[in-house]
């Protein structure tokens, strides 16, 4: 009694797991890629790439396979759930110190970082560096896994890594794996009732057996009524290439554009962006475009008012506006065969911020040396500026302005564009030349008649603010003419 | 010589003291008596851009307080921080902040003040009164209706005049000579013109010019073109033509090249629509300057600066076609 009530606490994806690389189902490809990949390692073959990125659905083997793999050949697992441990420091302090480690009991380390795809850009900052740098150093393998390796910030890693495609299952490779199971567990089951399993969980094998374990210790058989009755369909996201058929293809009911938005595996602000992209490659007629676009961005309008003001309440509008309001702006024109495509913007929204934190900063420090805000330096200084620096042939006095205000290279590389390169080495030479100028006039005179000239390339000298005030203090204006 | 420096002239002409601010007579006149008395009131400076309000308020402090000034003076733009927090956090900690025992008072600069949002106002209004005895503000504004009546009737009112062509013009040739520039005197007299009245930007156009060589009429028109982006009205005149794809990704190139923001492209397709060079019937401008509007007023309201501006190029594509597309 107490026995068989152990047996059952275990949840049987763990009871089940695989011991042996056999036991794995499928995926052979995979197995052909990173079975030598280890070997190499365990030869003292240090492999080019250094890192193995295993990716696809959930549920197909990734994990497990590496752990059948660990099995076989003697290697001990540190396993690093990457939930844990993604910011830069964690990443230097633990997987650093793994990376360098020896086995103390077997014939060496595997380390494996589950889901890397988790790590966010913007909470984990620096993960994904700091991952790439034990990477370039480490002396065991790392194996890492994710669903969706495309993310743009893993790209990085993708670089550096071996690519390890995993596929779902088929159907019948479930239902084979499940029938294993029942005989195992001595459960009697009926096909179809697996089948129906297998069809449901859409190739994850995880999740199919879970859904036996749920049925047959609820009820202690398997069979297709019971089936069909306790297990539904798991709450699935829709694939983008779905969702954006319904809102391009002859839609019917405002209803249902709007369900499949919601339903769409990618947030709105990335399905937004889609639609965004698309909607010019789908729309033949300029007034479909227009309507559809302007329906979208009164999508981003209440979606800014829904964020900034607090008022979640608005974000159905958001999918009204960018759903139906999308699909039924089509009423002049056809729709075009052309195929959708991946949206630019996400890529160009990224190079947008970065141009714009360069931009921010110049007017950051012309805006304190010139008196004025920054929007004012941006709507009227730094358009001439900008200018200059890409029409003007006089190069020795704009890199003497260059290094007035301090402007380092990607600031010259903003405003100069492909006058960069000649901008910077003019700078370099000006400095060296005033370099020399600095020593000669040191002989004949004090090095104060220097420091008080004009716009020396040091910090700009701004106004002094608050942190004065509250301790230590900033350094004075210089003097003028 | 090879290694000159080179500044911003304007940061490098400014007036520090206040007698060489150029014709603003009157206004110097009451600003000196509140140096030689070491008190004043609180402060509006009003008046159109680019005629001393800011330098003035330098001058004023710099001879009150010397060379460092800049230590006494809480120095705060409303265009870059309007909001209520700022007046809240900075501005009440510096106002009631203990005062030097060097300087009879300390000063809070607060430029382009009409771009304060009227709840950040409300808030000042309340420092002035608590704090007036250790601080008192310079309030800087282009609009002083924008500023709400409690404050004005607070502050010792100064209107600054637009300048005349003599005092730029004179100006410019100073600088000129000073830094031994070649110039037309006809330039100068166009550098006005383009100024509008506003010195800092006349500074700004001498000086860029400058860099082209000679600077002459031609010279000066050809600089300030140069400041507009010429894809601008590539853009637009693709999108008449019914090109949006085209247009769209010149809008694009445009935001990252220049990395300007939709309210930016918005603000330099509005002077195009304007401008003789973009060929469409007079009674379009109209047209376009509506929806143009409608298209600031959401961008200003958070919708998505890509999107919003695509959606206006493809409503340009649609007029092209309705118009049966024959514009070029």
């Amino acid at each position: 009694m107490i026995r068989a009530r152990a047996a059952r606490a275990l949840p049987w994806v763990i009871k089940y797991r695989p011991k042996r690389i056999d036991d794995v189902v499928d995926q052979d490809k995979a197995k052909n890629i990173l079975i030598p990949w280890v070997k190499s390692w365990l030869e003292g073959r240090i492999p080019e790439k250094r890192a193995a990125l295993l990716y696809g659905p959930p549920g197909v083997g990734k994990t497990s396979l590496v752990e059948a793999i660990a099995n076989e050949y003697d290697l001990e697992v540190l396993e690093l759930n990457a939930s844990d441990y993604r910011r830069r420091s964690d990443i230097e302090r633990i997987v650093g110190v793994a990376a360098r480690r020896r086995s103390m009991f077997k014939r060496g380390v595997i380390i494996l970082l589950d889901e890397v795809d988790g790590i966010n850009p913007r909470e984990d900052a620096g993960g994904v560096e700091a991952l790439v740098n034990v990477i370039r150093e480490t002396r065991n393998p790392i194996v890492m896994t994710a669903n969706d390796p495309w993310k743009d910030h893993l790209r990085p890693l993708r670089e550096l890594s071996l690519l390890v495609e995993f596929k779902a299952l088929t159907v019948n490779q479930i239902v084979g794996l499940l029938q294993r199971i029942c005989r195992a567990e001595g459960i009697e089951c009926d096909r179809e009732a697996l089948r129906f399993i297998a069809e449901r969980s859409e190739g994850d094998v995880r999740a199919a057996i879970n859904d036996l374990q749920a049925v047959a210790e609820g009820y202690g058989k398997v069979t297709a009524s019971i089936v069909r009755m306790v297990v539904r369909g798991r709450e699935k996201s829709v694939e983008i290439w779905k969702t954006l058929s319904e809102v391009y293809y002859y839609p019917r009911y405002a209803w249902k554009v709007k369900k499949a938005v919601q339903q769409s595996e990618k947030d709105y602000e990335e399905l937004i962006a889609w639609l965004n992209d698309n909607t010019p490659r789908k729309y033949e007629h300029p007034a479909d475009i227009w309507r559809a676009l302007d329906a979208l961005s009164r999508a981003t309008l209440f979606l800014s008012r829904a964020k900034y003001g607090g008022e979640w309440s608005l974000l159905s509008y958001v999918f009204d506006l960018m759903g139906p309001g999308v699909a039924f702006a089509r009423q002049d024109g056809g729709v075009s065969r052309a195929r959708y495509g991946y949206p630019e913007r996400i890529k160009l929204l990224a190079q947008m911020r970065e141009v714009r934190e360069v931009r921010e900063r110049i007017a950051e420090i012309l805006s304190r040396r010139l008196l004025t805000s920054k929007s004012t330096v941006k709507r009227e200084v730094l358009p001439l500026i900008i200018a200059l620096y890409r029409e003007s042939r006089d190069t020795p006095r704009l890199a003497a302005l260059a290094l007035s205000y301090g402007f380092d290279e990607k600031m010259v590389g903003y405003l100069a564009g492909p006058r960069k390169a000649e901008i910077l080495r003019a700078m370099q030479r000006l400095k060296k030349l005033r370099a020399e100028e600095r020593a000669k006039a040191t002989e004949a005179r004090t090095e104060r008649v220097e420091a008080r000239r004009p716009g020396r390339e040091e910090k700009p000298r701004g106004p002094v603010g608050l942190d004065f005030f509250l301790g230590g203090g900033r350094g004075r204006r210089g003097r003028r003419r | 010589m090879a290694s000159a420096l080179e500044v911003l002239w304007v940061e490098k002409y400014r007036p520090r003291r206040l007698d060489d601010i150029v014709n603003q007579r009157e206004v110097v006149e009451r600003l000196k008596l509140f140096v030689k008395e070491r008190n004043m009131p609180h402060l509006l400076f009003a008046g159109p851009p680019g005629t001393g309000k800011t330098t003035a308020a330098h001058a004023l402090a710099y001879e009150l307080f010397g060379e460092n000034y800049r230590q006494f003076m809480l120095e705060l733009n409303a265009s870059d921080e309007r909001g209520i927090n700022v007046i809240r956090e900075k501005v009440k900690e510096f106002a009631r902040s203990r005062l030097p025992p060097e300087i009879p008072f300390k000063i809070v600069l607060l430029d382009e003040a009409d771009n304060m949002t009227s709840d950040a106002q409300q808030a000042l209004r309340r420092l002035m009164e608590l704090y007036s005895s250790v601080t008192r503000f310079i309030l800087i504004a282009n609009y002083p209706s924008k500023i709400i009546d409690p404050i004005q009737s607070r502050c010792a009112f100064f209107r600054f005049q637009p300048l005349k062509k003599e005092d730029i013009v004179e100006r410019l040739r100073y600088i000129a000579e000073n830094e031994g520039v070649e110039y037309e005197e006809e330039a100068l007299e166009a550098i006005y013109e383009i100024s509008e009245g506003d010195m800092r930007k006349a500074i700004n156009v001498l000086q860029a010019a400058s860099f082209l060589g000679k600077v002459t009429v031609d010279s000066v028109y050809r600089v300030v073109g140069m400041a507009r982006p010429r894809e601008i009205r590539e853009m637009l005149q693709a999108a008449l033509r019914g090109d949006f794809m085209a247009a769209r990704n010149m809008l694009r190139k445009i935001m990252i090249e220049y990395g300007l923001s939709g309210e930016d492209v918005v603000r330099q397709i509005h002077r195009e629509i304007f401008s003789g060079e973009l060929k469409i019937p007079e009674e379009l401008r109209v047209v376009i300057a509506d929806y143009l509007g409608e298209v600031h007023f959401r961008l200003v309201e958070g919708s998505d600066d890509d999107i919003q501006l695509g959606a206006f190029l493809a409503w340009l594509a649609m007029l092209s076609k309705k118009a049966g597309g024959a514009r070029g």
